[in-house]
């Protein structure tokens, strides 16, 4: 029984390729995770199918469109072509982290006001890119966001929202209106 | 994936270069970012899988005194990209580092796996080619060194055996007026392998080195060229020149990014933009 998720089964046991699991540790959005996963699992898989962190999407699976964007040990990469295995005892922050006690972060909150998401498939990743942009330049300007984002891919909107709402969110935290939320 | 593998991730390098000898069919895993597609696509099913993260001597970035400019095997390109030494010394280097995948790919990429895939585009080879690095192999019998202009010896084939692997490669120092330039054509930016990637480079005694991606099997030298260019001063008609010629040189094939005909085309325009910048720049 996995108490986390109220599942009758136990989460920390989907192994397709019939190998023996191997134990991974690591710390995502704050929280120690030791689990037995299948040792051909992807990154991705395990945040989505272990995890049941949902907010990670798959798109195209090999490294192109960036749906699958984290930040792992304070640098985006994309989790659908890391191995699981390679995150043993690295720092990760899926788009689930970026809230605060069901509080919105101050980019999501910009991202939603200035509509920069449809469908919303790539906003995960887009998002997590755009946290990691912000963490190492405080003020970025229109080429260094275009530049952040190049590897995430938004079929909708097109980026001027998105690039908008990152302008936003950067200037906002340099006002130190982060703090206040 | 298909693949059924056992995954080591030893601390040491010898360790790694045992596990290397002793097993058949183990592939080197680094950034993965070009390993993970293949076993994504079944196109590769190894039976080992060995992560060299971990090796302390394979993520080391330094300058050496009298060899140059050392990166390790796990250095990421973005790790390339953002060092201040490389960037004041090897601008072609940065530039292409700069213009590969996307951020979160290079974050993951290595320089050392980008050459040790051989891909005939393969952006980084041709910065180092020009910089005549020193590729470090190792194996279980011990090291060598080999130069990159002799590395690659096919389409995704290099003169790796099955039981070596690149420790890093080492960028010779270059002294105050050298100058290089990367330029790429490609379908859009990033996200794609290039139609034609030209890079060159300006000695402090004006010598001219000119590589070029793409356009063959394997990333080449346009040697002929070099000669040439060295011998006389880069003027607008030398570089008009050196871009027409460039054309009788290589033989390019027409694949799903390009006709052979566009990518003569596009190595000549490169070839003479990139002179014609070394020229205005001067060294720097």
């Amino acid at each position: 029984m996995c108490e986390k998720h109220n599942n009758e089964g136990n989460c920390f046991s989907h192994v397709e390729s019939g190998l023996k699991a191997v134990e991974i540790n690591c710390t995502v959005n704050g929280e120690e995770v030791c689990a037995y996963i299948d040792p051909t699992m992807t990154l991705l898989n395990f945040l989505r199918r272990e995890l049941k962190l949902f907010g990670t999407k798959e798109g195209c699976g090999e490294g192109e469109c960036g749906a699958c964007t984290i930040i792992m040990n304070n640098a985006p990469v994309n989790s659908c072509i890391i191995l699981a295995l390679e995150a043993i005892g690295a720092k990760i922050t899926t788009v689930e982290g970026l809230s605060n006690n069901g509080k919105m972060s101050i980019l999501q909150r910009e991202f939603i006001s200035h509509d920069a998401l449809q469908c919303g498939f790539c906003t995960p990743g887009m998002l997590m890119s755009a946290r990691a942009l912000l963490d190492r330049n405080q003020n970025p300007n229109e080429k260094e966001i275009k530049e952040a984002i190049a590897g995430n891919f938004c079929r909708c909107t097109g980026y001027v929202p998105i690039i908008n709402a990152i302008t936003e969110t950067a200037r906002l935290e340099r006002e130190g209106i982060k703090n206040e939320c | 994936m298909l693949s059924k593998f056992d995954y080591v991730k030893p601390q040491l390098l010898t360790e790694a270069l045992n596990y290397l000898e002793e097993n058949d069919g183990t592939r080197i895993l680094a950034g993965g970012t070009d390993l993970m597609i293949m076993l994504r696509h079944n196109a590769d099913t190894p039976k080992h899988i060995l992560d060299i993260k971990a090796i302390p001597e394979m993520n080391l970035l330094e300058n050496r005194i009298n060899e140059g400019m050392f990166i390790g095997a796990c250095i990421t390109v973005n790790q390339v990209a953002e060092s201040k030494a490389i960037i004041d010394k090897y601008p072609a280097l940065v530039q292409a580092a700069n213009y590969l995948a996307s951020y979160q790919l290079r974050n993951r990429a290595t320089l050392v796996g980008n050459i040790c895939n051989a891909s005939p585009g393969a952006d980084l080879a041709a910065p180092l080619m020009v910089y005549d690095a020193k590729v470090h192999i190792a194996s279980a019998e011990g090291t060598r060194t080999v130069d990159i202009n002799s590395f690659f010896t096919g389409v995704k084939r290099t003169v790796l055996k099955r039981n070596e692997l690149v420790i890093g490669v080492t960028l010779p120092e270059v002294s105050e007026g050298d100058n290089s330039i990367f330029l790429k054509q490609a379908r859009i930016k990033g996200h794609d392998l290039a139609i034609v990637g030209v890079t060159a480079r300006i000695t402090a005694d004006k010598k001219v080195r000119l590589a070029i991606t793409a356009v063959a099997p394997t990333p080449i030298s346009i040697e002929k060229l070099e000669e040439t260019l060295s011998n006389q001063p880069l003027t607008e008609e030398i570089a008009d020149m050196a871009g027409k010629e460039v054309r009788n040189i290589i033989k390019p094939i027409s694949d799903v990014r390009s006709s052979a005909d566009y990518r003569l085309h596009v190595a000549g325009v490169l070839v003479k933009r990139a002179l014609l910048y070394l020229a205005a720049m001067g060294g720097k």
